[in-house]
């Protein structure tokens, strides 16, 4: 057991809309990345998976608010705090985040280096300019970015360089925690491939100390991943190692997706998520029963009343279903 | 630079065009007219009393060989171009025998002096009360984006007209009319500079409330759309603070307006120019109307052409300006 | 279709300036079936009669009266003809007696007159004081004393003989009901320059007003769509030249362009509607390129595509496959040039360059009028001011009812 970087307990986030409905999009998570790890979310489209990733900053703006649990970074929790300590403290320097469009998470205007001295100056005020400007090109460099990078403007980039870059700025302060929501799904092959070098790269050396990282590609999930969670309608649904949860999947959502997938070689990336009918429940008012009840094939009546708690089992997986492991594995092998 | 190089010279290019499809119109349109100018000032001369027919050919015919009507029309437009080129555009029918360059440079100092502060004033005020509205929202928003609309609905010359009966005629706070104290000639001395100073405020300021209203809507908008960005996401989550990074925003919601202020400087200066008339200023303004109003042809022809080429130059010097502030100019070039 | 126009009818803005643009539209339509007459006829003789309503004296005499005893009758005649410029002479008096004025309300007019009828004396000449100025108070003491006395007014007339003989008195308790008199008339926004009724002016004007700037939106519109259609379905060299000549009429003024055509054309040609026409002829540029824009985006969609290859005529495609995705654009478009045709016919007429019309005037006009004949300066508001507002609100409701459908068509910019 490594020590643990990041460590979530029941955390509840919603979002609150223009006519002052509560959407509970992120509803009572817990996870835990040790030093080292990397921790995949997988999901379709809407499963709260990108809520979590914001969630998990410690640092709210409407519409999204936070509710209850806690987030842990490297023993520090970082949940009660004021936000304005979170912003200096915390926030790029301890945790830090790559975002969903890449494309345009740069400001346009601004010159690279600009923006580099504006973050590091954002936790350090005094910090000298040759002196970042310095230690910005170093980074580049390492990373294989050319140092002319930093004299350009977000504008004059090519989609692949622009996403390289968000890496390298997002992680110069080398942060215990990396959330990557999508950092490749937006970009050509050969594209993604140089982002996920850049982002293993990242962790062997030491830069950042633990990833979580969230796509619907699942075959890269498994190529980049050490665990793999699934998430259903703001809730984990199932935990396990990326191993295990590709070729032995438990719960008949993760069973569902992974269907479609059995080998993950190189032929089947970008391959979706398997489709499943029917459409997430309405996370305005969650269903009290499982929520995957709707669209399960194997649901019976008690899923939909019976509210169903996070179940262990193994070594260290966890699976969120009324039924008993065996009785599932029963169920898909008689298929 | 191969962008801006790029960018400038296209803009130089489609300046001269311009140019020269302005002095053709200006010179064609009233030529292509059934009633050529000539006649239609002999035909007001004889309906001014002058009776005696053959005097009327003989000035008939004076003006037509002045204009060289009498020749063929590449003939004509190259006399024009000459002319123009030289400043001579022929001496004035109202304020014989003074020469209309005489009278149009004496005006233009006037307009320009008032027209360019005013509207670059109401521009910045513009932007700055859109920008306040789009980042404070709640209830400052909602009083002052219904009175923007409505003053940048109100005509220019309404508001001159407001302006000078509630300041001028009822307050006495500021002079109704003119440019300087009609008891005065132009000299350099402090009375006359303070004159001239009270005299400016109407006109300026009633220009200047125009042009906000439409400014102040345009950037809450442009604003309201750079708030929404992703880099506003991004940054914030690197910690930077808001104040840093409401000026990423608004830098960048600026500038388009700057392309903005461009397109509608040829819109804005109609309206300018009537309000000098309600004013009585002794600009560009005043000059046409009392050209329109006198039948003074050659006046007529001269300011247009003059107005044209004002605001073709304050096209031209808003865009290199844009194109030197917005790297996203160059960095369109290349595409 | 029908849920389009339900969403647009839920935004506010929209909403707001739809209720404006009718009710000024209904104001239009309503107003002459109740006046009915020709809103140019100069019912006055002078200039700038005030709003108000206007009792014929002449039948007033005639009619029958009643007596009435109101009690502050005399004190609101002596109220009316006391104007300001006298009682600041009735204070200047004072203070030449000597007479303390301290506590004493300008506007109390009981108080100057006990003060003043207390201390006048015809005799006393302060030192200093013009003789006109010391007539002028006798005068002003005399009118107080009448005003104050209770009198009559008596109407005489001629017999055969050439004699004058008293055919009526009026005494200061005698009233008339308005509904007697033969001849009242309210003119709630009084005469202008040439003594015409100016609400039956100003609704008239705004009607020509409306009508200039619907042609001058619809000629506009119909260039700018053609032009924009052309150069952004057909692409290639039509493209080119169309955007060459679009982005040169987008720069030169359209301003300076209408003065010179206006002007050329000369007063006679200068109808309403040409002028109409002209505006649209200057103001197309705007349409034109956010067309073009949405047509070329449109143009390789798989509904197009799927049109082309089926064979259809290209007038089909434009029709049916183009003109319904681009439709929310050119109404707003339209909507906007209807408002920028109606000011600009007001900076032209206020140049002298507007329409030329002896049978209906136009709200650039009525300003043009006001204007040369200072009703700014000599304090006759009803003469301007009603023409500003309804060009404000014409062009405020147009405005607010383009931001509603842009917000409906342009999510983006929903807050």
């Amino acid at each position: 057991m490594g020590k643990p970087m990041l460590e979530v307990r029941n955390l509840k986030t919603k979002y609150v809309t223009r006519f002052h409905e509560d959407v509970y999009a992120v509803d009572g998570v817990s996870f835990t990345i040790e030093e080292g790890k990397s921790l995949g979310i997988a999901g379709e489209s809407g499963c709260g998976k990108s809520t979590l990733a914001l969630s998990m900053m410690g640092y709210y703006f409407p519409p999204l608010h936070y509710m209850s649990g806690d987030i842990i970074i490297d023993g520090k929790n970082i949940s009660g705090m004021d936000p304005d300590t979170v912003r200096k403290t915390i926030l790029g320097s301890e945790i830090a985040y790559i975002p969903q469009a890449a494309m345009n998470a740069l400001n346009p205007t601004q010159k690279i280096i600009k923006f580099v001295t504006d973050v590091m100056r954002a936790h350090d005020p005094k910090k000298d300019k040759n002196e970042i400007r310095e230690m910005a090109e170093a980074r580049f460099s390492e990373l294989g970015l050319p140092k002319e990078t930093l004299q350009k403007h977000a504008v004059e980039l090519s989609g692949g360089m622009k996403q390289r870059t968000v890496i390298a700025v997002s992680t110069i302060l080398n942060p215990k925690v990396l959330i990557a929501d999508e950092p490749s799904s937006a970009l050509d092959v050969t594209s993604q491939k140089m982002v996920i070098k850049m982002m293993r790269e990242l962790m062997e050396k030491g830069y950042i100390k633990s990833m979580l990282f969230i796509t619907h590609e699942l075959p890269l999930l498994y190529n980049v991943t050490d665990d793999i969670m699934v998430m259903y309608a703001g809730q984990i649904v199932e935990k396990g190692t990326a191993k295990e949860m590709v070729f032995d999947p438990v719960h008949p959502y993760s069973h569902g997706l992974m269907g479609s997938i059995l080998v993950p070689e190189e032929g089947t990336r970008g391959q979706k998520l398997g489709a499943i009918p029917g459409a997430p429940p309405n996370l305005k008012k969650p269903p009290d029963g499982c929520r995957f009840a709707e669209r399960c094939k194997y649901a019976c009546a008690d899923c939909r009343y019976t509210s169903i708690p996070e179940k262990p089992f193994g070594e260290g997986r966890m699976y969120r279903c009324l039924k008993s492991v065996e009785e599932l594995k029963e169920v898909y092998e008689n298929e | 630079m191969k962008g801006y190089r790029k960018y400038f010279g296209k803009k130089i290019l489609w300046f001269i065009i311009t140019l020269i499809v302005a002095v053709i119109l200006n010179f064609l349109l009233p030529r292509l007219m059934p009633v050529n100018p000539v006649a239609s000032i002999t035909g007001k001369l004889a309906g001014q009393g002058a009776t005696d027919a053959a005097a009327v050919q003989r000035i008939y015919e004076h003006y037509l060989h002045e204009f060289g009507l009498d020749q063929p029309i590449y003939v004509q437009f190259g006399l024009f171009v000459k002319n123009a080129l030289q400043g001579n555009f022929g001496i004035s029918f109202s304020q014989y025998p003074r020469p209309v360059s005489d009278i149009i440079s004496s005006a233009i100092v006037w307009t320009v002096a008032l027209q360019l502060p005013a509207i670059i004033v109401g521009w910045i005020l513009g932007n700055v009360l859109g920008a306040l509205a789009a980042y404070i929202k709640k209830g400052f928003d909602k009083v002052l984006l219904p009175v923007s609309l409505f003053l940048s609905n109100v005509p220019a010359f309404g508001m001159a007209v407001v302006m000078l009966v509630i300041f001028g005629v009822n307050l006495k706070i500021a002079p109704i009319a003119g440019g300087y104290a009609f008891d005065m000639i132009p000299h350099l001395s402090w009375d006359f500079v303070k004159s001239v100073i009270s005299h400016y405020q109407l006109p300026f300021w009633s220009i200047v409330l125009v042009s906000i209203g439409g400014q102040a809507v345009g950037m809450r908008s442009m604003s309201i759309y750079e708030l929404n960005a992703d880099y506003v996401k991004y940054a914030r989550f690197l910690g930077i603070k808001d104040s840093k990074i409401v000026g990423y925003v608004f830098r960048n919601a600026m500038l388009p307006q700057v392309t903005g202020l461009a397109l509608s400087i040829g819109t804005m200066i109609g309206g300018a120019l009537v309000a000098e008339i309600i004013f009585s200023y002794p600009g560009l303004g005043s000059t046409m109307y009392s050209a329109v109003t006198a039948a003074d042809y050659p006046l007529i022809s001269a300011t247009t052409l003059i107005i044209t080429i004002m605001v073709l130059i304050a096209t031209f010097v808003l865009d290199i300006i844009y194109g030197l502030i917005d790297p996203r100019v160059k960095a369109a070039q290349y595409e | 279709m029908l849920n389009t126009i339900k969403q647009v009818f839920h935004s506010p803005k929209f909403v707001v300036g739809f209720a404006i643009f009718v009710a000024i539209l209904l104001t239009m339509i309503i107003y002459p079936l109740f006046c009915p007459g020709n809103p140019l006829e100069q019912i006055g003789v002078g200039t700038f009669a005030a709003p108000g309503t206007y009792v014929s004296l002449y039948d007033a005499t005639k009619s029958p009266t009643e007596t009435l005893r109101l009690p502050d009758a005399a004190d609101n005649r002596i109220e009316a003809s006391l104007s300001k410029e006298d009682r600041v002479e009735m204070v200047e008096w004072f203070g030449a007696m000597g007479i303390s004025v301290e506590g004493l309300d300008i506007e109390d007019t009981d108080a100057m007159v006990d003060l003043w009828n207390a201390n006048y004396d015809p005799s006393v000449r302060p030192a200093g004081m013009t003789s006109a100025k010391i007539n002028y108070y006798k005068r002003l003491d005399n009118s107080i004393k009448e005003l104050n006395a209770s009198d009559t007014v008596i109407i005489a007339d001629y017999d055969e003989e050439g004699n004058l003989v008293t055919t009526k008195t009026i005494a200061d308790t005698d009233y008339v009901n308005t509904k007697e008199i033969a001849n009242v008339k309210t003119l709630p926004l009084g005469t202008d320059n040439f003594g015409r009724d100016v609400l039956k002016e100003l609704v008239s004007a705004t009607g020509t007003s409306i009508k200039i700037g619907l042609i001058a939106g619809i000629v506009a519109t119909v260039i700018g769509l053609t032009l924009g259609l052309l150069a952004g379905y057909l692409g290639g060299i039509t493209d080119d030249i169309i955007m060459f000549v679009t982005n040169i009429f987008t720069v030169i003024p359209s301003f300076v362009l209408l003065i010179l055509i206006t002007y050329s054309l000369g007063q006679e040609q200068r109808g309403a509607a040409v002028v109409a026409i002209v505006i649209g002829f200057t103001s197309w540029t705007w349409t034109a390129r956010s067309v073009r824009s949405q047509v070329i985006s449109l143009r390789n969609r798989d509904h197009v595509n799927l049109s082309k290859l089926s064979g259809h005529s290209l007038v089909r495609i434009v029709l049916l496959d183009i003109l319904p995705y681009i439709a929310s654009y050119v109404v707003m478009a339209f909507i906007l040039q209807v408002s920028s045709g109606i000011l600009a016919e007001a900076q032209l007429s206020l140049l002298g360059l507007g329409p030329k019309t002896t049978q209906v005037p136009t709200l650039g006009l009525m300003m043009n009028w006001a204007m040369l004949y200072s009703a700014h300066t000599n304090g006759s508001w009803w003469a301007y001011f009603p023409v500003i507002l309804v060009i404000t609100l014409i062009s405020f409701s147009l405005n607010l009812m383009n931001t509603g459908l842009d917000q409906v068509f342009n999510p983006t910019l929903r807050d």
